[in-house]
This record gives structure tokens, C-alpha cells and sequence, in this order.
């Protein structure tokens, strides 16, 4: 039979080039899905089938094309020659792609182990990012907590009115806080960078030997009364409460230490007791000189009268002229003490008042080695309402115990001020003897004296707080032992609209 | 001290292996093969080819991966090369191994079939089988298409990625 060859043929060779053609790009295409997941075993798969169709595609392709050419030529013996090596090369080809195809099972299978396990990588990394946020959540939560607890607490620390100290071991000092600046007197740094203990305020060290050896033995103390020395030299009484804190993880061992200023309230209560013992003082007193006064005043007049009728007895008479008289100014004194007399009130000019003493003082014998200044106020008038005669006469008592604390030779500073416009101070400064810590208390109590027997009645400053007590005002010492006294009289300021008017106060 | 080695083959072997050497005879291990092997070898290929591809048609099928366009393609490839693989078959029987069939180019335009037993529908039947590429063209250009359509697919994922 002899048939059309152009079918055959157009479609051989056109299916050989369309052949390629596809195979390559299915090849290109394999490539592209490849690279969208280069783990995916059945794309890699994919490749493989395809990288194996090309190759069986090119090998099949070119045979056939050649072989139309050689037979169409007129070179069918040299087709012959070489169709054994194609149709080889083409059988190698798709059995290859057969060989890949059979394992694609096998590829999908892996394919889904490395899904599964991809999968199980991604819950864990999701959990993972779920646990590392809730952690990070309460992390967050936690240090809200932790820095609102640690505000409050550093509020506390710093708003607290008394002083809160927390050392260590050795008692050093690792923080305090403003409250304790302003108790102790030293700066925080000067604290640290000096090292200081809690030992180094204590006025007393045996207060502080007392308390360091109670801490250590029972671990604690409760509202311990002490004193502590700023770095003025001034006296502060403070209570003490002490902890020891073991520690927590991992800290050292430390104290705390809570320290109450309690010095108003010491310098309070002494003053109402003070008051009181006056008071009572003040009683007892003018009980006494009323029932001594009127027999010294006849024991007095008798004696005048006998000097008058028996000179011959005059000397004897005047030895007890002389002590009834000494009798009757120390009654007078107590009177005096307990209000019982009477004086005159008005306005006094303090200024006028204070140079009158120290005019009158300086022609004293005593005062012949002493050097007085005066340092007065110079910003307007210093009146206060009351009695000058009573006033005249605390600044004498004060000035004479000056005189005597200086042991005559030294200076005494008067010093007039008006810290505001209710207040005048009159302060009367030695450099003398100073007065002893012990006697400190007792100096305002009627007869209390350090004088030599004799030369002191006991009564110039009692007399004298009672005149300033009378007068609305205080009195107040501060004394350094061997460094000298101040002594600050405050009265109320009398009102600029104050009329000068005249009393009698009884 | 130092301890001797034991010996890794036993003596006995040893000889064997020397008589073996020694004393040789002929073997026959090469054998003589008939060119006719060769289009044995290819038949045999082509219908591992064409095992391959029920093979992955069933697998596809089975994996219920036909849901997606790419893998149907792929699918239309495997049974069109089934069926290229199965022409083939018929085509290489005919006159290459049973050599009941024969073509001979006369000119460009026409070409002459003969059959031993002149038999016409033979003769069209083996024309037919000669047009091939009709079924291997398509099949892949499914294999193409079943690729590219996968790779559209997988696009879409990948550009969503951060």
C-alpha cells in the first residue's frame, strides 16, 4: 500500500520539536515550584519527573528528527549505524522517568513526614512564642507590681518624719533617708563616704555601748531614750527602736534602725514639770515669808528701838539689825518669787533697759575686769509690755551669774533681737565656766546654787523665771562646760498700736 | 607485654581460595547476546514506563490529589502516556519483533506500508500507530500544564509570606 508519507512525517518531526519544546519548559516550571519550597520533597519530585521527561524528550526528539533526515536523504546505512545508540539512549531515558515515577509514593510519603514534623515544629514554635508571652506578660506584671510596692515603700522611706537608718553588720551606715540628714546633722555622703556608725551620734558612748549590746543579745531595742551630738555641738534627745534583718536572697545581714526626735517633747514635759515644781514651790514660799515677814518686822523693830534706848548694846543690836535685814530681803526675794508684791506695768524699751543695767554694772567692782558688749537691735524700737523694775532686775541676776561663771575676768555679749514681729529676745552670753549637765536642770529651783556657801541665796534665777513666767515669756539656757552659758530671755512683742499705759500687777 | 593478634580468616579458607586460583576452569560466565535483545529491552522499558505512570495515576487518585487542577493535568499526562506507551508497544511488536509489517520512505509525499499478509486494515492500523506524537504531545503538555498550574497555586502562598 502507498500512501501520503506528509502526515507521518509532519507529525514526527513537528512532535519531536514540540516535544522538547514542552519538556523544557515543563522543566523550567519545575525549577520555579522548586524554589517557592525547597523543602517540599514532591516538588523536588516534580524536578526529578521532569529533568527525566527532558531528557527522554531531547534523546527521543533528536533520534526521530534524524532519522527522517538520514532516511529522506537517501542515508538509511548510516541510520542503521546509529539507531541501535538512540534507541539505547531512549530506552535508559524513560526508563529512568519510570524509575522516578515508581518512588513517587514513597516521595509523598516523606513529603508529609516533613509537613507533619514541620507542623509539630510550628505548635511548638507557636506555643513557645505563647509561653515566652505570658511569661513576658507576667514579667511585665510582676515589675508593675515589684515598682509600685518598691515606690511605696521608697515613699515611705522618704516622706517618713523620723529617721530610718539601715547599716550593716558592723553597724555602718548604708542608707538613710532626709529625716535622718536633718536629725543627725551630716550630709548622706558624708555619712558613706566617711563610714560612719550609728556609735558616732551618740552624745554618750555608753548609751551606745548599752544599746549595741542589747541589739546584739536580743536582737532588738524598743523606744530607747539617748541623746544624740549634731556636729554644732547640740544636745538632741532621741528615742531608738533597732531590728536586725537577716536578709533575703542572698543579702547580708543588717540593721534598721527607727529614731524618733523626741526633744520638743522632752524639752516640753520638763517645762510643764518645771511649771509645776515652780509652782508648788511658788506656794510653799509665800506660805513661809508671810508667816516669817511679820515677826522679822517686829524682831526688826525691836532692835531699832533697843539701839535707840541702850547704846551699850549697840554693837550686838546691829549684828542682828544686819541679819533680820538679810532675813527680810530673802523673804522679799520669795515674795517676789511667788507674785506676791506688786509692780508697776508699761511699755519698757528693752534697748534703754539693757544699757541702763550695762551702765550701772560696768561702774561695779566685780565687773572691773569684765569686758561688756552690747550687740543690740537696730531695725526700729524693742518695747514689750511690763514691769522695767522687775525686767531691770532679771537682767542684774543674769549679768551678776555671768560675773561670777567669767570669775571676774571675761566678756559678756547682750544681744537684743526680734526674729518676727511678735517676739523680742534678750540674751545675755559668757564666756565663763559653763554650767555641768547635771546641774542644768536644777538651775530655775528656789535655793539651788553652786555658789561657796554665803555668797549665793539660791534665788536670783528662780526669782528671775518667775518674773519672765509673770511676764508671758520664757527663759532658756544653753551651756557648753568650759566654753560658757547663754541665757535668752523671749518676750512677747508689745503691739505697734500699743498705748503706753500704767498697771498695777499684782 | 604484647598479645598476638587473631588471625581474621581461618586457615581452611585459605586454601580454598588457592586451589580456586590454581587450578582454574572454563567458566561460561559471559554469555553471546542476539541483537534481538535490544528491542526486548526497550519493549520491557516502555511497559515499565507504562507501569510507572498507572502507578502514579492510581497514586494520585488515591491521595485524592485530582481535586486539584495541577495534579488532574498530571493525572491526564500519566494516562496519556499510558496510552502513547501502549502504541508503541503495538507499533515496535509489529515490525520490529514479529516483522509482519514494513515501511519504506519512496519520496517526501509518500511512503509505502507493507504487510505479509497484504492486509489493508493492518496497513492503516500500523499508519496510525506511526502518528504517535499525537498522544505524547499532549501528554506533556498536561505534564506542563499540571506544573504550571502547581506553581501558580504555590505563588500566592509564597508572596503572602513576611
Amino acid at each position: 500500500m502507498i500512501t501520503s508519507f506528509l502526515p507521518i512525517l509532519g507529525v514526527d518531526i513537528a512532535g519531536s520539536v514540540a516535544m522538547i519544546v514542552l519538556a523544557l519548559l515543563t522543566l523550567y516550571k519545575a525549577r520555579i515550584l522548586r524554589a517557592t519550597d525547597p523543602d517540599n520533597a514532591v516538588f523536588l519530585y516534580l524536578l526529578w519527573i521532569s529533568t527525566g521527561f527532558t531528557v527522554f524528550a531531547v534523546s527521543r526528539s533528536f533520534g526521530h528528527i534524524l532519522k527522517q533526515f538520514l532516511v529522506l536523504t537517501h542515508n538509511a546505512d548510516a541510520w542503521q549505524s546509529i539507531s541501535a545508540y538512540s534507541g539505547s539512549v531512549n530506552t535508559v531515558s524513560f526508563m529512568l522517568v519510570s524509575l522516578i515515577t515508581v518512588f513517587f509514593n514513597q516521595s509523598w510519603r516523606i513529603n508529609e513526614k516533613i509537613l507533619s514534623g514541620r507542623k509539630e515544629l510550628e505548635d511548638a514554635h507557636q506555643q513557645l512564642i505563647n509561653l515566652n508571652q505570658t511569661l513576658e506578660n507576667k514579667v511585665i506584671q510582676r515589675t508593675e507590681r515589684l515598682t509600685s510596692s518598691e515606690h511605696k515603700c521608697r515613699r515611705i522611706f522618704e516622706q517618713s518624719l523620723d529617721t530610718i537608718l539601715l547599716t550593716d553588720n558592723d553597724f555602718k551606715i548604708l542608707e538613710t533617708n532626709p529625716a535622718g540628714i536633718e536629725l543627725t546633722g551630716y550630709a548622706k555622703d558624708e555619712m558613706l563616704m566617711n563610714s560612719m556608725t550609728v556609735g558616732d551620734f551618740f552624745a554618750d558612748p555608753s548609751d551606745w555601748d548599752k544599746v549595741r549590746k542589747k541589739i546584739r543579745s536580743e536582737e532588738y531595742v524598743l523606744n530607747e531614750e539617748v541623746a544624740f551630738l549634731k556636729p554644732d555641738n547640740a544636745y538632741v534627745t532621741v528615742m531608738i527602736t533597732a531590728g536586725i534583718d537577716y536578709g533575703a536572697f542572698g543579702c547580708a545581714k543588717s540593721h534598721h534602725f527607727i529614731i524618733k526626735n523626741i526633744n520638743e517633747k522632752k524639752h516640753m514635759e520638763r517645762q510643764i514639770a518645771q511649771a509645776d515644781k515652780m509652782a508648788a514651790l511658788g506656794e510653799l514660799s509665800a506660805g513661809v515669808a508671810h508667816e516669817i515677814n511679820n515677826p522679822l518686822g517686829i524682831i526688826l523693830g525691836y532692835t531699832q528701838l533697843l539701839l535707840k534706848q541702850d547704846p551699850d548694846h549697840a554693837e550686838d543690836l546691829k549684828i542682828i539689825e544686819k541679819h533680820v535685814k538679810s532675813c527680810k530681803t530673802v523673804v522679799s526675794d520669795l515674795l517676789a518669787f511667788s507674785r506676791k508684791g506688786t509692780s508697776r506695768i508699761a511699755l519698757v524699751d528693752i534697748n534703754g533697759m539693757v544699757k541702763g543695767v550695762a551702765k550701772f554694772l560696768s561702774n561695779h567692782s566685780d565687773f572691773r575686769n569684765i569686758d561688756i558688749c552690747l550687740e543690740l537691735y537696730q531695725n526700729g524700737q524693742l518695747d514689750v509690755t511690763g514691769s522695767e523694775q522687775e525686767l531691770t532686775q532679771v537682767m542684774i541676776n543674769l549679768m551678776i551669774n555671768a560675773c561670777h561663771a567669767c570669775e571676774k575676768t571675761g566678756t559678756i555679749c547682750i544681744l537684743t533681737e526680734k526674729p518676727d514681729e511678735k517676739t523680742v529676745l534678750v540674751t545675755v552670753q559668757d564666756n565663763g565656766t559653763g554650767i555641768e549637765k547635771k546641774d542644768i536642770q536644777r538651775i530655775f529651783d528656789p535655793f539651788f546654787t553652786t555658789k561657796p556657801v554665803g555668797q549665793g541665796t539660791g534665788l536670783g534665777l528662780s526669782v528671775g523665771y518667775g518674773i519672765i513666767k509673770r511676764h508671758h515669756g520664757d527663759i532658756r539656757v544653753k551651756s557648753t562646760p568650759g566654753s560658757g552659758s547663754a541665757f535668752t530671755i523671749h518676750l512677747p512683742a508689745a503691739s505697734p498700736d500699743h498705748s503706753a499705759q500704767t498697771e498695777d500687777h499684782p | 607485654m604484647h598479645c598476638f593478634e587473631k588471625a581474621r580468616y581461618p586457615i581452611s579458607a585459605v586454601i580454598i581460595w588457592a586451589v580456586l586460583f590454581l587450578l582454574p576452569s572454563q567458566a561460561f560466565a559471559i554469555q553471546y547476546h542476539d541483537s534481538s535483545e535490544g528491542i526486548i529491552v526497550h519493549q520491557i522499558g516502555h511497559l515499565f514506563f507504562l507501569a510507572s505512570m498507572v502507578v502514579l495515576l492510581f497514586t494520585v487518585r488515591g491521595k485524592a490529589l485530582a481535586r486539584k487542577k495541577g495534579w488532574r493535568c498530571i493525572q491526564y499526562a500519566a494516562l496519556l502516556f499510558i496510552f502513547w506507551n501502549l502504541n508503541t508497544l503495538a507499533g515496535h511488536f509489529l515490525d520490529n519483533q514479529i516483522h509482519i509489517v514494513d515501511m519504506t520512505p519512496i519520496s517526501f509525499l509518500q511512503v509505502e506500508i507493507a504487510s505479509k499478509s497484504n492486509s489493508s486494515l493492518l496497513n492503516w492500523g500500523y499508519y496510525l500507530l506511526k502518528l504517535d506524537h499525537l498522544l505524547c504531545v499532549p501528554a506533556m503538555y498536561f505534564l506542563y500544564k499540571g506544573v504550571s498550574l502547581l506553581v501558580e497555586n504555590q505563588q500566592p502562598e509564597t508572596d503572602q509570606q513576611p
